[in-house]
Protein backbone atom coordinates (compact mmCIF):
# COMPACT_ATOMS: atom_id res chain seq x y z
CA UNK A 1 0.00 0.00 0.00
CA UNK A 2 3.05 2.11 0.62
CA UNK A 3 4.00 2.05 -3.03
CA UNK A 4 0.22 3.02 -4.20
CA UNK A 5 0.42 5.88 -1.73
CA UNK A 6 3.45 7.54 -3.49
CA UNK A 7 1.90 5.93 -6.89
CA UNK A 8 -0.34 8.66 -5.89
CA UNK A 9 0.94 11.24 -4.74
CA UNK A 10 3.24 11.24 -7.69
CA UNK A 11 -0.14 11.74 -9.82
CA UNK A 12 -1.89 14.31 -7.96
CA UNK A 13 1.75 16.37 -8.36
CA UNK A 14 1.55 15.31 -12.34
CA UNK A 15 -2.17 16.64 -12.97
CA UNK A 16 -1.34 19.93 -10.60
CA UNK A 17 1.95 20.53 -13.13
CA UNK A 18 -0.65 19.27 -16.07
CA UNK A 19 -3.55 21.65 -15.32
CA UNK A 20 -1.59 24.66 -14.68
CA UNK A 21 0.89 24.31 -17.86
CA UNK A 22 -2.32 24.01 -19.74
CA UNK A 23 -3.83 26.83 -18.13
CA UNK A 24 -0.52 28.95 -18.78
CA UNK A 25 -0.62 27.98 -22.02
CA UNK A 26 -4.39 29.10 -22.78
CA UNK A 27 -3.99 32.42 -21.82
CA UNK A 28 -0.19 33.23 -23.24
CA UNK A 29 -2.16 32.61 -26.61
CA UNK A 30 -4.59 35.30 -25.72
CA UNK A 31 -1.91 37.36 -24.27
CA UNK A 32 0.78 37.40 -26.73
CA UNK A 33 0.17 41.74 -27.10
CA UNK A 34 3.26 43.94 -25.86
CA UNK A 35 5.38 41.10 -25.90
CA UNK A 36 8.47 43.10 -26.70
CA UNK A 37 8.49 44.74 -23.80
CA UNK A 38 9.50 41.75 -22.16
CA UNK A 39 13.20 41.93 -23.35
CA UNK A 40 15.55 42.80 -20.91
CA UNK A 41 18.68 44.30 -22.83
CA UNK A 42 21.63 42.61 -21.66
CA UNK A 43 25.33 44.04 -21.42
CA UNK A 44 27.24 41.47 -23.73
CA UNK A 45 30.57 43.36 -23.23
CA UNK A 46 30.49 42.89 -19.34
CA UNK A 47 28.99 39.23 -20.18
CA UNK A 48 32.24 38.50 -22.38
CA UNK A 49 34.62 39.86 -19.84
CA UNK A 50 33.49 37.48 -17.04
CA UNK A 51 33.41 34.37 -19.22
CA UNK A 52 36.99 35.34 -20.68
CA UNK A 53 39.26 32.94 -19.53
CA UNK A 54 42.01 34.95 -19.24
CA UNK A 55 40.16 37.14 -16.93
CA UNK A 56 40.03 34.06 -14.71
CA UNK A 57 43.81 33.48 -15.22
CA UNK A 58 44.75 36.32 -14.12
CA UNK A 59 43.01 36.09 -10.93
CA UNK A 60 44.17 33.09 -10.27
CA UNK A 61 47.98 34.03 -10.48
CA UNK A 62 47.09 37.24 -8.46
CA UNK A 63 45.04 36.03 -6.07
CA UNK A 64 45.14 33.50 -2.72
CA UNK A 65 43.88 30.35 -3.48
CA UNK A 66 40.49 30.84 -1.21
CA UNK A 67 40.09 34.55 -2.46
CA UNK A 68 40.24 33.40 -5.86
CA UNK A 69 37.26 30.72 -5.11
CA UNK A 70 35.19 32.94 -3.15
CA UNK A 71 35.92 36.01 -6.46
CA UNK A 72 35.32 33.05 -8.71
CA UNK A 73 32.14 32.27 -7.41
CA UNK A 74 30.66 36.11 -7.60
CA UNK A 75 31.62 36.03 -10.70
CA UNK A 76 29.82 32.54 -11.92
CA UNK A 77 26.59 33.94 -9.96
CA UNK A 78 26.52 37.24 -11.85
CA UNK A 79 27.07 34.99 -14.95
CA UNK A 80 24.45 33.11 -14.04
CA UNK A 81 21.97 36.23 -13.87
CA UNK A 82 23.34 37.15 -17.40
CA UNK A 83 22.39 33.95 -18.72
CA UNK A 84 19.34 33.37 -17.27
CA UNK A 85 18.30 37.16 -18.74
CA UNK A 86 19.22 35.64 -22.25
CA UNK A 87 16.98 32.77 -21.93
CA UNK A 88 13.98 34.67 -20.74
CA UNK A 89 14.33 37.32 -23.99
CA UNK A 90 14.82 33.92 -26.21
CA UNK A 91 11.74 32.78 -24.45
CA UNK A 92 10.19 36.09 -25.41
CA UNK A 93 11.81 35.85 -29.11
CA UNK A 94 10.08 32.83 -29.19
CA UNK A 95 6.81 33.39 -28.76
CA UNK A 96 7.10 36.65 -30.94
CA UNK A 97 8.40 34.72 -33.33
CA UNK A 98 5.21 32.24 -33.61
CA UNK A 99 2.82 34.78 -33.27
CA UNK A 100 4.57 36.10 -36.55
CA UNK A 101 4.28 32.77 -38.04
CA UNK A 102 0.79 33.21 -38.80
CA UNK A 103 1.23 35.67 -41.17
CA UNK A 104 0.02 35.87 -44.92
CA UNK A 105 3.36 37.09 -46.21
CA UNK A 106 5.84 34.50 -47.21
CA UNK A 107 8.83 36.74 -45.89
CA UNK A 108 7.21 37.84 -42.67
CA UNK A 109 6.98 33.64 -41.65
CA UNK A 110 10.52 33.04 -43.37
CA UNK A 111 12.25 35.88 -41.15
CA UNK A 112 9.27 34.18 -38.07
CA UNK A 113 10.28 30.37 -38.13
CA UNK A 114 14.21 31.64 -38.29
CA UNK A 115 13.54 33.79 -35.58
CA UNK A 116 11.93 30.84 -33.93
CA UNK A 117 14.69 28.52 -34.52
CA UNK A 118 17.25 30.86 -33.63
CA UNK A 119 15.93 31.65 -30.04
CA UNK A 120 15.28 27.58 -29.82
CA UNK A 121 18.82 27.19 -30.07
CA UNK A 122 19.12 29.97 -27.87
CA UNK A 123 17.22 28.82 -25.08
CA UNK A 124 18.77 25.24 -25.14
CA UNK A 125 22.28 26.09 -25.11
CA UNK A 126 21.23 28.65 -22.36
CA UNK A 127 19.70 25.79 -20.62
CA UNK A 128 23.02 23.65 -20.73
CA UNK A 129 25.29 26.74 -19.69
CA UNK A 130 22.81 26.92 -16.80
CA UNK A 131 23.84 24.04 -15.67
CA UNK A 132 27.55 23.86 -16.46
CA UNK A 133 27.39 27.53 -14.21
CA UNK A 134 25.98 25.60 -11.34
CA UNK A 135 28.38 22.39 -11.91
CA UNK A 136 30.92 25.43 -11.97
CA UNK A 137 30.16 26.68 -8.74
CA UNK A 138 30.69 24.02 -7.41
CA UNK A 139 33.87 23.34 -8.34
CA UNK A 140 35.33 27.17 -8.70
CA UNK A 141 38.75 26.00 -10.13
CA UNK A 142 37.07 24.15 -12.68
CA UNK A 143 37.02 25.57 -16.62
CA UNK A 144 34.26 27.18 -18.47
CA UNK A 145 33.09 27.98 -21.31
CA UNK A 146 30.15 29.80 -22.29
CA UNK A 147 31.05 31.72 -25.66
CA UNK A 148 28.27 30.01 -27.31
CA UNK A 149 25.69 31.79 -25.47
CA UNK A 150 26.72 34.97 -26.89
CA UNK A 151 27.21 33.94 -30.46
CA UNK A 152 23.48 32.53 -30.59
CA UNK A 153 22.44 35.57 -28.67
CA UNK A 154 23.94 38.32 -31.52
CA UNK A 155 22.63 35.50 -33.96
CA UNK A 156 18.90 35.71 -32.26
CA UNK A 157 19.15 39.36 -32.46
CA UNK A 158 19.76 40.03 -35.74
CA UNK A 159 17.17 37.51 -36.98
CA UNK A 160 14.67 39.45 -34.51
CA UNK A 161 15.81 42.96 -36.19
CA UNK A 162 15.05 41.37 -40.04
CA UNK A 163 11.79 39.98 -38.63
CA UNK A 164 11.01 43.27 -37.38
CA UNK A 165 11.89 45.31 -40.82
CA UNK A 166 9.75 42.89 -42.73
CA UNK A 167 6.65 43.38 -40.19
CA UNK A 168 6.93 47.27 -40.47
CA UNK A 169 8.50 48.36 -43.18
CA UNK A 170 6.72 51.59 -43.19
CA UNK A 171 8.47 52.76 -39.50
CA UNK A 172 12.20 53.91 -40.52
CA UNK A 173 14.57 51.07 -39.38
CA UNK A 174 17.55 52.10 -37.70
CA UNK A 175 19.70 48.96 -37.22
CA UNK A 176 22.18 51.01 -36.76
CA UNK A 177 24.18 54.05 -38.09
CA UNK A 178 27.64 52.82 -38.08
CA UNK A 179 26.46 49.98 -40.20
CA UNK B 1 -26.68 6.38 -6.99
CA UNK B 2 -22.92 5.99 -6.20
CA UNK B 3 -23.72 2.12 -6.75
CA UNK B 4 -22.90 -0.49 -8.65
CA UNK B 5 -25.64 -1.27 -11.74
CA UNK B 6 -27.57 1.96 -10.86
CA UNK B 7 -28.51 4.68 -13.88
CA UNK B 8 -25.57 6.81 -13.72
CA UNK B 9 -23.07 4.00 -13.53
CA UNK B 10 -24.59 2.78 -16.95
CA UNK B 11 -24.67 6.50 -18.25
CA UNK B 12 -20.91 7.02 -16.58
CA UNK B 13 -19.83 3.64 -18.22
CA UNK B 14 -21.16 4.16 -21.47
CA UNK B 15 -22.27 7.53 -22.22
CA UNK B 16 -18.92 9.12 -22.70
CA UNK B 17 -17.88 6.38 -25.55
CA UNK B 18 -21.18 7.30 -26.93
CA UNK B 19 -20.45 10.82 -27.17
CA UNK B 20 -16.74 9.93 -28.45
CA UNK B 21 -18.05 8.09 -31.32
CA UNK B 22 -20.85 11.37 -32.04
CA UNK B 23 -16.48 13.04 -31.75
CA UNK B 24 -14.99 10.89 -34.36
CA UNK B 25 -17.98 11.43 -36.84
CA UNK B 26 -17.37 15.45 -36.46
CA UNK B 27 -13.32 15.18 -36.83
CA UNK B 28 -14.16 12.69 -39.75
CA UNK B 29 -16.61 15.27 -41.49
CA UNK B 30 -13.88 18.09 -40.84
CA UNK B 31 -11.21 16.23 -42.15
CA UNK B 32 -9.25 16.36 -38.97
CA UNK B 33 -8.79 12.76 -39.07
CA UNK B 34 -6.03 13.21 -41.65
CA UNK B 35 -4.04 15.52 -39.34
CA UNK B 36 -4.57 13.46 -36.00
CA UNK B 37 -4.65 9.55 -37.31
CA UNK B 38 -3.58 8.31 -34.00
CA UNK B 39 -5.64 10.08 -31.93
CA UNK B 40 -9.05 9.44 -34.54
CA UNK B 41 -8.10 5.52 -34.30
CA UNK B 42 -8.11 5.54 -30.51
CA UNK B 43 -11.54 7.82 -30.40
CA UNK B 44 -12.72 4.36 -32.54
CA UNK B 45 -10.85 1.49 -30.79
CA UNK B 46 -11.47 3.01 -27.20
CA UNK B 47 -15.46 2.79 -27.99
CA UNK B 48 -15.82 -0.35 -30.07
CA UNK B 49 -13.53 -1.89 -26.41
CA UNK B 50 -15.97 -0.45 -24.19
CA UNK B 51 -19.03 -1.45 -25.82
CA UNK B 52 -17.86 -4.75 -26.12
CA UNK B 53 -16.97 -4.88 -22.52
CA UNK B 54 -20.30 -3.24 -21.41
CA UNK B 55 -22.16 -5.22 -23.67
CA UNK B 56 -20.23 -8.74 -21.57
CA UNK B 57 -21.30 -6.87 -18.72
CA UNK B 58 -24.61 -7.44 -19.04
CA UNK B 59 -25.46 -10.84 -20.64
CA UNK B 60 -25.65 -13.16 -17.99
CA UNK B 61 -24.03 -16.20 -19.67
CA UNK B 62 -20.42 -14.36 -20.00
CA UNK B 63 -18.32 -15.48 -17.36
CA UNK B 64 -16.24 -13.31 -15.02
CA UNK B 65 -13.21 -15.33 -16.22
CA UNK B 66 -14.39 -14.20 -19.86
CA UNK B 67 -14.92 -10.98 -19.25
CA UNK B 68 -11.75 -10.01 -17.51
CA UNK B 69 -9.83 -12.12 -19.98
CA UNK B 70 -11.57 -9.74 -23.03
CA UNK B 71 -10.30 -6.67 -20.85
CA UNK B 72 -6.70 -7.67 -20.44
CA UNK B 73 -6.04 -8.71 -24.20
CA UNK B 74 -8.05 -4.75 -25.06
CA UNK B 75 -5.51 -3.54 -23.18
CA UNK B 76 -2.63 -4.32 -24.78
CA UNK B 77 -3.52 -2.65 -28.09
CA UNK B 78 -5.28 0.44 -26.16
CA UNK B 79 -1.72 1.03 -24.97
CA UNK B 80 -0.13 0.83 -27.80
CA UNK B 81 -3.00 3.07 -29.14
CA UNK B 82 -2.35 5.51 -26.40
CA UNK B 83 1.60 5.96 -26.23
CA UNK B 84 0.40 7.05 -30.49
CA UNK B 85 -1.33 9.40 -29.44
CA UNK B 86 1.49 10.74 -27.60
CA UNK B 87 3.76 10.30 -30.26
CA UNK B 88 0.99 12.24 -32.24
CA UNK B 89 1.37 15.21 -30.17
CA UNK B 90 5.11 15.37 -29.72
CA UNK B 91 5.44 15.24 -34.11
CA UNK B 92 3.05 18.00 -34.32
CA UNK B 93 4.36 19.98 -31.54
CA UNK B 94 8.75 19.28 -33.20
CA UNK B 95 7.79 19.11 -36.36
CA UNK B 96 8.28 22.90 -37.07
CA UNK B 97 10.95 23.44 -34.39
CA UNK B 98 14.10 21.62 -36.32
CA UNK B 99 16.36 23.70 -33.34
CA UNK B 100 14.96 21.09 -30.26
CA UNK B 101 13.56 18.75 -32.88
CA UNK B 102 16.07 15.89 -32.34
CA UNK B 103 16.80 17.13 -28.67
CA UNK B 104 13.19 16.77 -28.18
CA UNK B 105 12.99 13.25 -29.64
CA UNK B 106 16.03 12.03 -27.47
CA UNK B 107 15.08 13.72 -24.22
CA UNK B 108 10.84 11.81 -25.26
CA UNK B 109 13.08 8.35 -25.81
CA UNK B 110 14.81 8.55 -22.88
CA UNK B 111 11.84 9.33 -20.56
CA UNK B 112 9.92 6.74 -21.91
CA UNK B 113 12.64 4.18 -21.45
CA UNK B 114 12.95 5.03 -17.64
CA UNK B 115 9.20 5.38 -17.40
CA UNK B 116 9.46 1.83 -18.75
CA UNK B 117 11.54 0.88 -16.33
CA UNK B 118 9.76 2.12 -13.14
CA UNK B 119 7.19 0.41 -14.15
CA UNK B 120 8.11 -3.00 -14.31
CA UNK B 121 9.81 -2.01 -11.09
CA UNK B 122 6.45 -1.17 -9.39
CA UNK B 123 4.41 -3.65 -11.34
CA UNK B 124 6.43 -5.97 -9.52
CA UNK B 125 5.97 -4.93 -5.86
CA UNK B 126 2.06 -5.16 -6.51
CA UNK B 127 0.71 -7.79 -4.77
CA UNK B 128 -1.46 -10.92 -6.56
CA UNK B 129 -3.30 -12.18 -2.94
CA UNK B 130 -5.85 -14.34 -3.88
CA UNK B 131 -5.18 -16.65 -6.86
CA UNK B 132 -8.77 -16.83 -7.57
CA UNK B 133 -8.88 -13.06 -8.59
CA UNK B 134 -5.66 -13.51 -10.09
CA UNK B 135 -6.18 -12.00 -13.81
CA UNK B 136 -8.31 -9.17 -12.29
CA UNK B 137 -5.23 -8.66 -10.31
CA UNK B 138 -2.85 -8.80 -13.33
CA UNK B 139 -5.48 -6.39 -15.15
CA UNK B 140 -4.91 -3.47 -12.64
CA UNK B 141 -1.23 -4.17 -12.68
CA UNK B 142 -1.09 -3.67 -16.37
CA UNK B 143 -3.73 -0.50 -16.21
CA UNK B 144 -1.59 0.94 -13.28
CA UNK B 145 1.77 0.08 -15.97
CA UNK B 146 0.52 1.69 -18.92
CA UNK B 147 -1.10 4.65 -17.02
CA UNK B 148 2.46 5.42 -15.47
CA UNK B 149 4.11 5.41 -18.82
CA UNK B 150 1.47 7.78 -20.20
CA UNK B 151 1.25 9.97 -17.40
CA UNK B 152 4.97 10.54 -17.53
CA UNK B 153 5.44 11.35 -20.91
CA UNK B 154 2.21 13.62 -21.23
CA UNK B 155 3.80 15.28 -18.32
CA UNK B 156 7.57 15.66 -19.56
CA UNK B 157 5.61 16.82 -22.86
CA UNK B 158 3.92 19.59 -20.95
CA UNK B 159 7.05 20.48 -19.48
CA UNK B 160 9.37 20.56 -22.53
CA UNK B 161 6.99 22.89 -23.57
CA UNK B 162 6.89 25.13 -20.86
CA UNK B 163 10.73 25.09 -20.82
CA UNK B 164 11.13 25.69 -24.62
CA UNK B 165 8.16 28.25 -24.27
CA UNK B 166 6.74 26.35 -27.59
CA UNK B 167 3.01 26.94 -28.10
CA UNK B 168 0.29 24.26 -28.41
CA UNK B 169 -1.95 24.42 -30.66
CA UNK B 170 -5.28 24.51 -30.03
CA UNK B 171 -6.45 20.95 -30.90
CA UNK B 172 -3.07 19.14 -29.54
CA UNK B 173 -3.35 21.26 -26.27
CA UNK B 174 -6.91 19.84 -26.41
CA UNK B 175 -6.01 16.08 -26.54
CA UNK B 176 -2.93 16.59 -24.11
CA UNK B 177 -5.05 18.20 -21.93
CA UNK B 178 -7.45 15.30 -22.04
CA UNK B 179 -4.86 13.00 -21.86
CA UNK B 180 -2.75 14.10 -19.08
CA UNK B 181 -5.98 14.45 -16.75
CA UNK B 182 -7.68 11.30 -17.65
CA UNK B 183 -3.60 9.04 -17.17
CA UNK B 184 -3.15 10.68 -13.94
CA UNK B 185 -6.48 10.54 -12.69
CA UNK B 186 -6.58 6.64 -13.58
CA UNK B 187 -2.83 6.14 -12.70
CA UNK B 188 -4.07 6.96 -9.01
CA UNK B 189 -7.34 4.97 -9.05
CA UNK B 190 -5.47 1.95 -10.72
CA UNK B 191 -2.81 1.70 -8.16
CA UNK B 192 -4.81 1.86 -5.31
CA UNK B 193 -6.72 -1.30 -6.66
CA UNK B 194 -3.37 -2.88 -7.88
CA UNK B 195 -2.00 -2.55 -4.54
CA UNK B 196 -5.36 -3.78 -2.65
CA UNK B 197 -6.30 -0.37 -1.32
CA UNK B 198 -10.05 0.58 -0.58
CA UNK B 199 -11.28 -2.68 -1.25
CA UNK B 200 -14.82 -2.93 0.33
CA UNK B 201 -15.19 0.85 -1.75
CA UNK B 202 -13.82 -0.03 -5.09
CA UNK B 203 -16.63 0.96 -6.84
CA UNK B 204 -15.95 4.83 -5.96
CA UNK B 205 -12.78 4.49 -7.84
CA UNK B 206 -14.32 2.82 -10.73
CA UNK B 207 -16.69 5.76 -10.50
CA UNK B 208 -14.29 8.35 -10.27
CA UNK B 209 -12.40 6.70 -13.51
CA UNK B 210 -15.90 7.06 -15.61
CA UNK B 211 -16.70 10.50 -14.46
CA UNK B 212 -13.58 11.45 -15.05
CA UNK B 213 -13.20 9.92 -18.69
CA UNK B 214 -16.25 11.93 -19.16
CA UNK B 215 -15.00 15.53 -18.04
CA UNK B 216 -12.07 14.31 -20.78
CA UNK B 217 -14.18 13.79 -23.38
CA UNK B 218 -16.15 16.93 -22.92
CA UNK B 219 -12.70 18.72 -23.13
CA UNK B 220 -12.23 17.34 -26.30
CA UNK B 221 -15.36 18.50 -27.55
CA UNK B 222 -14.36 22.19 -26.38
CA UNK B 223 -11.31 21.98 -28.09
CA UNK B 224 -11.51 19.86 -31.54
CA UNK B 225 -15.08 21.72 -31.93
CA UNK B 226 -15.33 25.52 -30.85
CA UNK B 227 -13.74 27.09 -33.00
CA UNK B 228 -10.93 29.40 -31.27
CA UNK B 229 -11.38 33.30 -31.12
CA UNK B 230 -9.03 34.81 -33.51
CA UNK B 231 -6.52 36.48 -31.36
CA UNK B 232 -4.47 39.51 -32.47
CA UNK B 233 -0.64 38.70 -32.83
CA UNK B 234 1.97 41.16 -32.56
CA UNK B 235 2.58 40.48 -35.94
CA UNK B 236 -0.40 42.81 -36.93
CA UNK B 237 -0.54 44.45 -33.76
CA UNK B 238 2.62 46.38 -33.18
CA UNK B 239 2.03 49.64 -32.54
CA UNK B 240 4.04 52.22 -34.96
CA UNK B 241 6.50 53.13 -32.67
CA UNK B 242 6.95 49.89 -31.27
CA UNK B 243 9.33 48.45 -33.59
CA UNK B 244 12.02 51.74 -32.79
CA UNK B 245 11.81 50.75 -29.40
CA UNK B 246 12.51 47.30 -29.94
CA UNK B 247 15.36 48.39 -32.06
CA UNK B 248 16.77 50.69 -29.77
CA UNK B 249 16.98 47.85 -27.59
CA UNK B 250 18.32 45.36 -29.31
CA UNK B 251 20.87 47.98 -31.07
CA UNK B 252 22.26 48.77 -27.61
CA UNK B 253 22.98 45.04 -27.19
CA UNK B 254 24.90 44.59 -30.18
CA UNK B 255 27.08 47.52 -29.73
CA UNK B 256 27.41 47.90 -25.78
Amino acid sequence: MNLAIVIVIAAALALGIILRLAVTQSLQAKRSTNLVGAIRPIDVEAFRNLINPAEDEYLRCRLPANRFREVRRQRLRAMAAYVHVAGSNAAVLVRVGEAALASGDARIAGAAQQLVNDALLLRRNTTVALARIYLALAWPNSGFAAVRVIERYEQVSGTAMLLGRLQNPAVPVRLSARL
Amino acid sequence: MLQPHSLLWHYLWIGPHILQVALAVFLWRRGMHKRFPVFFAYLIFEAIEEFTLYGMDLLPWVSVRTWWLTFCVGLVPEGFIRIGVIAELSFHLLRSRSAVAKAGSLLITGTGAILVLLAAVAAAYAPIDNPQYALASRAYILQQTLYMIECGLILFLFLFTACFKLSWDRTTLGIGLGRGISSSVHLATWAVIANGGLANRRYLLDFLNVATYHLCVLIWFYYLLVPQKIATTSAVSLPENNLDIWNRELERLLHQ
